[in-house]
């Protein structure tokens, strides 16, 4: 048990910070499926395309960091526009239709990832390399780097959700369309940023996970089964929830892995989803 | 004239809100009972407990003597109470037709061996249910659309075909809630025709109207709801002189 | 004149394949199989309940069936019985909790417990661990072991006809019909309403659907002569349901028809399983987008666009879940 105790918080303070960057991918799902009510499955493609996007723009084309993180947010800005306009648009109305396209979307992009990528291992060196020590607890900077990022994105987001114009136009479509319709909010455009900004959201995340995790085409399922946890324990379309079910999620995987080995956590995860849906549907604080 | 709906004590909570406080009604075997009240009075609440789709926090439910209150919604539709829903619900993809026979289903057992082997008997049957689903539509004059998709058809068809849904069922009591709304003059008209001539011969009805008129031409009694309590049941020609039905109404035009 | 048809489409399967090389009847036998699942899913798709997780109840089977021949012994045969029977009891226990969830809540408990099978599978040597179970043995027939490809082909054959025949009729008897009024859970309501109990029936069907992928993944298991848990994965219900979708959710004939032309178009992609995925992937997004009514609406498809053209016109933003 003693030996434990510092292990666990270890397993707990990695937890924290993995959890941050889940919540980053589920945030982006939870803003698409809170105006538009479509679980984009897609999703966790956008978090790998962004983590390849490092390697090909920074590490093989040698673009330094920052305009890679640039064009990475314009590529999953234009990426989210024309999915939405293309695909989710035409298909409104049917649920059925736009839950298999959008496993059809993901699975266009995993294969041609496959097929580009081939089957050696890349890897993106460190941004930040290192080590801090807190308390005899060892976080490595770079995953301090990527959850300051995710930090700031996600208060970023309560601005502009809460505190902007546009915020208000997203809030007003999911509240009430037909009214916020009436009121002259362009729903149309309202559902292209939210998709637009998902996808920002996501690739953004697997741009600051790249150097941590290694990098295959099928990197994308792990975050995006977990993201579906978060925002169904945390309730599809609440924020606070994503954030708190993030963090919860991503201790729950860390200190699980620690006691029972990765492969039963990650089994364990799922007996924990089917519980809580099967619990309380509406997830632990669901609108919807 | 035995009663043949008795509601008693019914109360209902939503949480701290109180939806139904202490209603009690009887209906006789083959009255026309209109039920009336204002926006929030209890109405949909009450005929949804009646129908088993939510369970009353007390009181009971009995049909002709039977106590039902605890039975789920599918077996009160097999011991007879139909019903309509306040939105026009149907089997969207379905003709009119089907969505007739998905009612008649209650009157013969599922069968399922004869059917997969397709015995002659079965497919009699089938026909049957199929002759009697057309008659059905036939009675409420819309014979004509069997064979349309009812997603297709405007609201007037739709909420006739609703209706032949629920009178599929042979029920004793139906619960037509808002039959008219959404209609024209001359459609409301039609189904209130409908209502009090071909289909009051085969059951009771209870029908939740917002236009007095309507209770006041084709009701035996009418019996009216104000934040969920019974402020008035008796004779429609008296509506406009209670005092308590005019000042929950408060100025409404419609009262004349 | 269908079932002329018919009649002559099984003569030819029965009486053509002593001539066919092993590699045909490898395709053959693959497609019968993949008809099945695809049908037995349809089941379930008629009701509006679309699961990401058929595999883990196709796993159950094929598992199932594979330990009682490997660690008990037992007659091939019944293990084919045994792997259904597993299947349909999960599915029935499961179903009275899974069900009474709608729309993505369902498609995302089936797809976990889907996964938590895989798992287990994975975790547990009793299981075989991530390497799976070798040496599952054919079954006896007369004294003789079906080790080949022809005389297995009979066996999945005979199964895969005798359960697309009982889902045809099934979905065309009145338990059929029953089930196109579950779709939603405004129509359930409704249904409720007039004397249906839809809990029975939506369990009912999930337990036959489970059933025949068990049955199936059991015949699956005993033709591959092993069992893994990378064998019935994620991508593995993804394709039933592209099976079906592609060929269209109106009819029977819809999902046969979207499983036999994708699974042989599948089986000439073998060499890359990527550009298989991504074909399948393309092909599902068409019929998507273009062809409404799936593959099998080919014929009608001016009908079918038009009558798209006049559901475009004012949709809401947010689309409910159905």
């Amino acid at each position: 048990m003693e030996v434990y105790l510092p292990l666990l918080a270890q397993g707990l303070a990695i937890g924290v910070l993995t959890g941050i960057l889940y919540v980053l991918v589920a945030l982006g799902l939870t803003l698409i499926y809170g105006i538009l009510h479509i679980v984009n499955f897609a999703h966790g493609e956008i978090y790998m395309l962004g983590a390849m996007a490092v390697l090909y723009l920074h590490v093989v084309a040698g673009l330094p960091l920052v305009p890679t993180l640039a064009v990475i947010v314009v590529l999953a800005l234009l990426l989210g526009l024309a999915i939405e306009r293309g695909i989710f648009r035409v298909l409104r109305g049917q649920w059925l239709q736009l839950v298999v396209a959008s496993v059809g979307i993901s699975l266009v992009i995993q294969s041609v990832g496959w097929i580009a990528f081939g089957i050696q291992e890349k890897s993106v060196p460190s941004y930040l390399p290192g080590i801090v020590d807190l308390f005899g607890i060892r976080l490595p900077r770079e995953r301090l780097l990527a959850a300051g990022v995710a930090v700031v994105l996600v208060a970023a987001l309560y601005w502009l959700v809460y505190r902007t114009r546009v915020g208000l136009a997203m809030r007003a479509i999911e509240e009430d369309e037909e009214t916020a319709r009436m009121l002259g909010v362009n729903a149309n455009r309202v559902a292209s940023l939210s998709v637009a900004l998902g996808f920002v959201l996501a690739a953004v995340a697997g741009a600051f996970v790249a150097p941590v995790y290694s990098l295959n085409p099928g990197m994308g399922l792990e975050p995006i089964l977990m993201s579906f946890l978060i925002i169904i324990v945390g309730g599809l379309g609440s924020i606070t929830g994503t954030v708190l079910a993030g963090l919860l999620v991503g201790v729950i995987q860390s200190v699980g892995a620690i006691l029972f080995g990765s492969e039963a956590a990650y089994g364990l995860v799922f007996v924990v989803m089917i519980a809580v849906l099967v619990a309380r549907p509406a997830g632990l604080l669901g609108r919807v | 004239m035995s009663a043949v709906l008795e509601i008693r004590g019914i109360t209902k909570q939503f949480g701290g809100l109180t939806a139904l406080a202490g209603v009690d009604v009887t209906v006789g075997e083959g009255e026309l009972v209109g039920l009336v009240g204002p926006n929030g009075a209890g109405k949909s609440t009450l005929f949804n407990i009646i129908a088993g789709a939510i369970p009353p926090t007390g009181g009971q439910v009995l049909l002709e003597g039977r106590n039902v209150t605890r039975l789920a919604s599918h077996d009160r539709a097999r011991h007879g109470i139909a019903r309509t829903f306040q939105q026009v619900t149907l089997f969207g993809e379905l003709t009119a037709r089907d969505n007739v026979l998905q009612g008649l289903h209650r009157h013969v057992p599922s069968r399922v061996l004869a059917g997969l082997v397709g015995t002659p008997g079965y497919r009699a049957e089938q026909r049957e249910l199929e002759t009697r689903a057309e008659r059905l539509l036939d009675l409420l004059g819309i014979g004509t659309h069997r064979d349309e998709v009812v997603s297709e058809q405007p609201l007037g068809i739709q909420k006739l075909v609703t209706v032949a849904v629920a009178l599929a069922t042979e029920p004793t009591v139906l619960l037509l809630d808002e039959p008219g709304a959404g209609l024209s003059h001359e459609e409301s008209t039609r189904m209130m025709d409908l209502v009090s001539t071909v289909i009051r011969r085969r059951c009771t009805i209870v029908l939740v109207e917002h236009n007095m008129r309507i209770v006041s031409r084709y009701c035996d009694r009418a019996v009216v709801l104000h934040f969920g309590q019974k402020i008035y049941d008796g004779e429609p020609g008296g509506l406009t002189a209670d005092q308590r039905v005019v000042d929950a109404y408060l100025g409404v035009a419609e009262l004349a | 004149m269908k079932t002329a048809a018919l009649v002559l489409l099984l003569l030819a399967l029965v009486a053509l394949p002593p001539l066919a090389e092993p590699y045909m009847l490898h395709v053959a036998i693959v497609v019968l199989m993949n008809a099945v699942y695809a049908e037995a899913l349809y089941v379930i798709m008629r009701m509006g309940y679309l699961s990401f997780g058929h595999a883990g109840y196709i796993a159950v089977g094929a598992y199932t069936s594979a330990l009682l021949a490997t660690k008990l012994g037992m007659s091939v045969w019944l293990g084919f019985l045994a792997g259904g029977t597993a299947a349909a009891l999960l599915a029935w226990l499961l179903g009275m909790v899974t069900l009474k969830l709608r729309g993505i809540y369902f498609s995302l408990s089936v797809f976990a417990f889907a996964e938590v099978v895989n798992a287990v599978f994975r975790a547990f040597d009793f299981f075989g661990g991530p390497a799976g179970i070798a040496g599952v043995p054919r079954p006896m027939f007369f004294g003789v072991r079906l080790n080949t490809h022809l005389g297995f082909y009979y066996v999945v054959l005979g199964a895969a006809v005798i359960s697309l025949g009982f889902l045809y009729r099934l979905a065309a008897t009145r338990f059929g019909f029953t089930l196109l009024a579950l779709r939603t859970r405004d129509t359930e309501g409704l249904a409720e309403s007039v004397g249906i109990d839809a809990a029975r029936y939506k369990t009912l069907a999930f337990v036959v659907s489970c059933f025949f992928c068990g049955l199936m993944g059991a015949i699956h298991g005993h033709y591959l002569r092993f069992v893994s848990p990378f064998v019935f994965t994620f991508f593995f219900s993804t394709d039933l349901v592209i099976f079906n979708m592609a060929g269209g959710l109106g009819s029977f004939w819809g999902p046969l028809a979207g499983s036999v032309l994708l699974t042989a178009l599948g089986e000439q992609l073998f060499a890359a399983g990527y550009y298989k995925s991504l074909v399948y992937a393309v092909v599902l997004l068409v019929v998507i987008l273009a062809l409404p009514g799936g593959l099998i609406q080919l014929p009608r498809l001016r009908e079918a666009w038009a009558a798209r053209r006049l559901r475009w016109a004012k949709q809401p933003v947010a689309t409910t879940e159905r």
